[in-house]
């Protein structure tokens, strides 16, 4: 790209026509400039300077406080290795480690000589059942391993040539409708392929004319089983197909419907099983489960729960909005614009016992209550969907899936708390979430349900959507608002609330994305029918993440008060690879890690709170034997320490002190004391800092060094019993080994000598631990010691 | 109104007033860093910690206003122990000197930089002056004294140390000069001391004692005043008639000096305890002359005097020097005199004891690039070697260039710096917090008026807000977590970014972060 002066003026001009000139759009403007350039060049950032209102001090401060803003050009592709909680656990180091290996980065180099490839790591692209995930710009590919990194870089770059992708003709419509095909298109599948499944069902029914209605469908939640297609055919059983490839998709179809004309089948029957012959030899034995059968893997996953955020999963259509209103939506909307005053509507919410699904849960009636009761014409309300938790993204989903309900919950809350502005926050990283959103605002408007005079009452309202630029602190309600300000996202001190004193000063009210989502379905049902499901305390249902090491992960909907037994033995199927449960991490970098014995423990608020861990947003990841709970504290407070916003003392350095201390012990080179020190260290910063963020930060060390603290000590002795911490453990090889070499050839450091049909040796010197060996021995030969 | 209790005490307050306000009104005193009246309130430093009694939280007392009822904990252990770790987690991640790791060492803990800088700018009277605050006698001490100063000197290990000694004999060696302003004009105390020995300990003792108003009578068993710095040093090393000309300072000052006296047991009862309001006993090794001659008894220095005060266990009785401890070097025993001076004007009545800050903050030794960030305030050049020989000493060019030759380790704002301040205040552990690797200090020295050290820095941004409101350019944050610093945008330099607003941010800064450049507080 030419990168004149003029160029980059002219490019400044147009988006500042576009966004404005106020302060406040120092964030869209910085996002659209780096769309442009791929990065931020100082000209650009010192013009728009000259021509808004935006100083060089705002514009430095915030370019270089979201991750997103790169001041550097990067490489022609940008590969972003997901270091959620899920890929952490199944080796997104190694993976990562690997890639930099392949690219030949030296410390501190993200981009490789040729500017090819910017390596590059993400919180969480919420794909946690597909871990370990990497995305190549738009490509998303799941199950990586760190010896086959080569093949998907190759992979991606001979696809990135193919540039002009066939599209699928139209149908003849002429025909009877046999039947209805549906696609999961949540973002897990689509990083599972299924596009591809897509395009080639389309192809398929193109070419052999088979008149069935082609439906996309939100996220079904079996995550782990994508891409997923379901088949419904009069007449016959509902079919479920899980993880489903393109070169599948035409059996599965044909198995089910006849093409039409005799021509078509004949060349039909004539072209699968040439291409049988030719693509792979044997067809693949694709997994095929029917839906209603009580036995399958499918029903028992589904089975314990309950939907109601994610209500209709899998059947509606994202932005259907006739099939939505068929399901009863925005009838809600109706009869609380019609039959309702806003104080009725405050009470339902209270009466219902709902509680912020962000984490803390506070009470959201009390909350709108606050809203509702300061007198000032000027009301905000924010749906935060800045889900930033590694192994979350249930708000993610339900963005994604169920646009229009969450639409619903912002208008019923605005009607009720009188605020006629409605801000979607939305994390960059979820640009499907974004998409879908801004889609269905669209629909909305055309419908009369956003803008002035709402479903033409006298209440009007508007949604805008935010993109966040990636912090993960901004997920906290006060620097959400900074950033939709156009400032640092620094969260502010507490009081003045939000709801009193929120965006621009003025009462707002902020919700997660699944407490809107909740909304609608209790005046549907009434709050009393969400009052009886849950516990005392804790009413309705929670949306979690299932993911880690358990057969089937998932996004899952499940009354409050469920154990964790029934979550991970009914839902999740148990623990995968035969390995023995040892903990659950809930609440993610803000929660704790609950040990087995606590298996039957009911989960809501107040029992979670009871045993040093928290809901969080909903991530819940299942750890192993494998798992060391030093390396898991470690892993979550390098989260948050790398995302402090670094204002208050006990956040910014405590977090770093914890961290250096959790670095010495995971290397074997701590000391009895430093177990205290960090014990110290921890309460303290969770008394003293700022923000919920550096409050809750302490929480999975505490809650380790509670129930795991022989772990520690056995780190302080020189193991590590779990065998995961690198500086403790060496590899060897047995004498299984048969000498096939395959070791040695994919030994990324020369550190296993080539010896056909010998046993094979490491050489400790130069062993860098990438675990590669281990994986490729046939004869698992390969031993961590 | 709004009626709220701290600590136990009622106070009725407006609304929107802070409970940081409503201690201060009940006269408790709450640290504070970050906050500044009169500029918006975004807690950082965390060092204003509150306990809320009722809900047992703490809170930053800047930035919460107060609410009907609240019942606040100001003053508790709890309360210190957060504000400490606070500010020992600042302390971990501050890289700088309070003072100068010479000022450290010197036994005197005399004022090296300062007096350094007063010679490099010619100010010969100032420089004499701050010497003489802890060093009664520089030119004798300038000839005899090892230096241990010189040892610590932060340019030692770059191309050798300063000439420190020689420096503080130069400021000392005009007769002139050193005559001025012995004794400032003090009303007497009509207090009458004995000091027992004329050695440094004793001399420094006096010099002292005779600016503090009180009278001074020194005895001594030999006919001539000095003590070991007469009789035991060679006069090839110490002349004599510098030796005599310091003595000499001393008795014009008001000193009377009762020489050939031989204290025996029987003449301090009768002809000293009895007639004077106090003693300094400053005799030198015990071999010569036994403590129990005075009434004392014990093997050990701390036996005899405490080691702070100098106080034996008789009332009004005060040891110090050589004959607590063998082999002393001149300059501790004379800093021991100084402080026994100053020990019996508190045990007199007749002046307070003084508030010094003992806290430090040193960061131990500078890496390459630090030498590098330290040099850019000083001449380059190794140790200037006085024309005339050791004994000569400088001449005023010559000590001038040397004195130049300091790299002004020691922090701009010692006496004014909170961070330091509340240290020593909560007893704050520097080393707790520790990380494995610290930062690298940096200096920059560009703008005209004023220095800043960013990783003294507590990242309180005061000076972003201050700068963000005249400035075009000012300052911001950059980056965040714990790598975020505070600097210019653009890359453009501190003097670009600070054309109008550089006081009011040196003045807010709450840390050596941002100091004048050429202020002395101490002379402040």
């Amino acid at each position: 790209m030419l990168l004149t002066p003029e160029h980059i003026i002219q490019t400044v001009n147009q988006i500042v026509a576009k966004r404005g000139t106020s302060a406040d759009a120092a964030i869209p403007i910085l996002q659209d400039i780096q769309q442009e350039f791929n990065f931020l060049p100082e000209e650009a950032l010192k013009h728009v300077c000259e021509i808004t209102e935006i100083t060089p001090a705002r514009i430095t401060g915030i370019s270089t406080f979201y991750t997103q803003f790169r001041h550097q050009p990067a490489g022609k592709h940008i590969i972003r290795v997901c270091t959620g909680t899920a890929c952490h656990v199944k080796g997104a180091t190694r993976v990562f480690d690997a890639i930099a290996r392949e690219l030949k980065l030296t410390d501190g180099q993200e981009t490789d000589a040729a500017g090819t490839f910017t390596l590059e790591t993400v919180a969480c692209l919420g794909c946690c059942t597909l871990a370990p995930v990497i995305k190549i710009d738009d490509t998303t590919y799941g199950h990586v391993l760190p010896e086959k990194v080569n093949e998907v870089m190759q992979d991606f770059l001979s696809k990135s040539l193919q540039t002009v992708q066939k599209k699928a003709a139209a149908r003849n419509n002429n025909s009877e409708v046999m039947g209805e095909i549906r696609i999961g298109l949540g973002s897990c599948c689509v990083a599972s392929g299924s596009e591809e499944v897509k395009l080639e069902l389309e192809r398929v029914l193109n070419e052999s004319r088979i008149n069935v209605t082609v439906k996309q469908v939100g996220c079904v939640g079996v995550c782990n089983q994508v891409p997923v297609m379901e088949i419904f055919k009069p007449g016959q059983e509902p079919a479920f197909y899980a993880k489903i490839k393109p070169e599948e998709v035409k059996e599965v179809v044909l198995s089910h419907f006849q093409p039409v004309g005799f021509f078509n089948k004949l060349k039909s029957s004539f072209v699968s099983s040439f291409e049988k012959a030719v693509v792979d030899g044997e067809p693949k034995s694709f997994r095929k489960y029917i839906a209603d059968q009580r036995d399958t893997p499918i029903s028992e996953f589904l089975g314990p729960q309950m939907a109601i955020a994610s209500e209709n999963r899998g059947v509606v259509k994202p932005c259907d909005i006739e099939e939505y209103r068929e399901g009863g939506g925005f009838l809600p909307l109706q009869k609380c614009l019609e039959e309702l005053s806003p104080q009725q509507i405050v009470d339902e919410i209270s009466k219902s016992g709902l509680r912020g699904r962000g984490g803390a849960g506070f009470p959201t009636g009390r909350k709108w209550q606050m809203v509702k009761d300061q007198v000032n014409t000027e009301k905000y309300i924010i749906c935060n969907g800045d889900e930033g938790d590694p192994g979350a993204f249930m708000d993610r989903m339900l963005l994604e899936s169920y646009p229009f309900r969450v639409i619903e919950g912002m208008l019923i809350a605005g009607y009720a708390t009188g605020a006629n502005q409605g801000i979607f926050y939305i994390r960059a990283e979820y640009p499907l979430a974004v998409k879908r959103i801004n889609e269905a605002l669209l629909i909305c408007r055309e419908n009369d349900l956003i803008g002035t005079s709402v479903m033409n009452s006298s209440f009007s309202f508007d949604i805008k959507v935010f993109e966040g630029a990636g912090a993960f602190v901004c997920g906290e309600e006060t620097a959400l608002i900074a950033s939709i300000e156009g400032e640092r996202g620094i969260p502010r001190m507490r009081p003045p609330y939000p709801a009193i004193k929120g965006l621009w000063e003025k009462p707002t009210l902020v919700n997660n994305t699944e407490t809107f989502s909740l909304v609608s379905w209790i005046f549907r049902h009434g709050a009393e029918a969400f009052a009886n499901i849950g516990t005392e305390g804790s009413k309705g249902t929670k949306v979690f993440a299932l993911a880690g090491k358990v057969n089937r992960g998932g996004l899952i909907e499940v009354p409050m008060g469920i154990t964790l037994r029934q979550i991970v033995e009914e839902i999740g199927g148990g623990i995968a690879n035969d390995r023995k449960f040892k903990a659950v991490q809930i609440g993610g970098p803000s929660g704790g890690c609950i040990p087995a014995e606590m298996y039957d423990l009911p989960i809501d608020f107040e029992e979670l709170a009871k045993v040093g861990a928290m809901m969080g947003s909903g991530g819940l990841i299942v750890l192993d034997d494998t798992d060391c709970m030093v390396d898991i504290a470690h892993y979550f407070l390098s989260f948050t320490q790398d995302q402090s916003c670094g204002r208050c003392t006990f956040c910014r350095i405590g977090t770093t002190r914890m961290l250096e201390l959790l670095d010495k012990i995971r290397s074997g080179k701590g000391k009895p004391e430093d177990i205290t020190h960090l014990e110290k260290l921890a309460e303290s910063t969770k008394q003293g800092s700022l923000c919920g963020l550096g409050k809750t930060a302490p929480n999975p060390v505490l809650s380790t060094l509670k129930y795991f603290r022989e772990e520690y000590e056995a780190h302080i002795n020189g193991h590590c019993p779990s065998g995961k911490c690198l500086p403790l453990i060496t590899y060897k090889i047995t004498d299984d080994c048969i000498g096939c070499t395959k070791c040695a050839q994919c030994c990324p450091s020369d550190a296993i000598e080539f010896k056909p049909y010998e046993i094979h040796a490491i050489d400790m010197e130069k062993c860098i631990k990438c675990d590669i060996c281990r994986q490729v021995c046939p004869v698992d030969a390969v031993e961590v010691v | 109104m709004i009626k709220l209790t701290i600590d136990n005490k009622a106070v009725e307050v407006p609304e929107n007033t802070t409970v940081l306000q409503a201690a201060a009104l009940l006269g408790i005193e709450i640290p504070t860093m970050c906050y500044l009246e009169g500029h918006s309130c975004h807690p950082s430093c965390m060092v204003c910690m509150v306990k809320d009694a009722d809900r047992g939280n703490f809170f930053t007392s800047c930035a919460m206003p107060v609410t009907e009822g609240m019942n606040i904990i100001a003053t508790s252990e709890e309360v210190s122990d957060i504000r400490r770790e606070a500010l020992e987690l600042l302390l971990s991640d501050h890289v700088g000197d309070c003072e100068a790791p010479c000022t450290l060492t010197c036994p005197a803990g005399m004022d090296i930089p300062l007096m350094n800088r007063l010679i490099a700018n010619s100010e010969f009277e100032k420089s004499l002056e701050i010497v003489r605050e802890e060093i009664a006698l520089p030119l004798i001490l300038g000839y005899i004294c090892p230096a241990p100063c010189e040892k610590a000197c932060r340019r030692k290990p770059i191309d050798g140390a300063v000439s420190i000694c020689l420096l503080k004999r130069f400021t000392a060696q005009d007769t002139e000069r050193r005559n001025q302003h012995l004794k400032p004009e003090i009303q007497k105390t009509g207090k009458k001391i004995a000091v027992i020995g004329t050695g440094p300990a004793g001399l420094s003792a006096a010099f002292y004692l005779l600016r503090a108003g009180h009278d001074c009578t020194l005895f001594d068993k030999n006919e001539q005043a000095g003590g070991a710095m007469r009789y035991n040093i060679d006069e090839e090393k110490l002349p004599r008639e510098m030796l005599d000309a310091e003595i000499d300072g001393i008795r014009s000052m008001g000193a009377i000096f009762q020489l050939n006296q031989a204290i025996t047991p029987d003449f301090f009862e009768n002809k000293i305890i009895q007639k004077f309001d106090a003693v300094i006993l400053a005799t030198g090794n015990r071999i010569n002359q036994p403590v129990e001659d005075f009434g004392l008894s014990g093997e050990s220095e701390h036996e005899i005097a405490d080691k702070k005060t100098f106080k034996t266990h008789r009332p009004g009785v005060f040891a110090c020097g050589n004959m607590l401890r063998e082999h002393e070097m001149a300059v501790r025993a004379s800093a021991q005199g100084r402080i026994a001076a100053a020990q019996v004007g508190i045990y007199l009545n007749t002046q307070a004891p003084v508030k010094k800050i003992h806290f430090n903050s040193a960061f131990g030794h500078l890496t390459h690039p630090e030498n590098r960030e330290y040099l850019k305030e000083s001449y380059l050049g190794f140790p200037i070697e006085p024309e005339g020989g050791f004994i000569a000493g400088f001449n005023e060019e010559q000590a001038i260039a040397e004195a130049k030759r300091c790299l002004h380790c020691d922090c701009r704002k010692p006496a004014s710096c909170k961070l330091r301040i509340y240290s020593d205040q909560y007893g704050a552990n520097r080393k707790k917090h520790l990380g494995p690797e610290r930062k690298h200090l940096t200096k920059s020295i560009h703008h005209d008026l004023i220095v800043y050290e960013p990783e003294k820095c507590i990242r309180c941004g005061l000076c972003v807000e201050i700068s963000g409101k005249e400035e075009s350019l000012g300052l911001t944050y950059i980056g965040r977590g714990f790598d975020v610093r505070i600097s210019v945008p653009f890359n453009e330099t501190i003097a670009e970014a600070l054309k109008k607003t550089a006081a009011a941010c040196v003045n807010a800064c709450p840390t050596g972060a941002m100091a004048f450049k050429n202020q002395e507080e101490r002379l402040l």
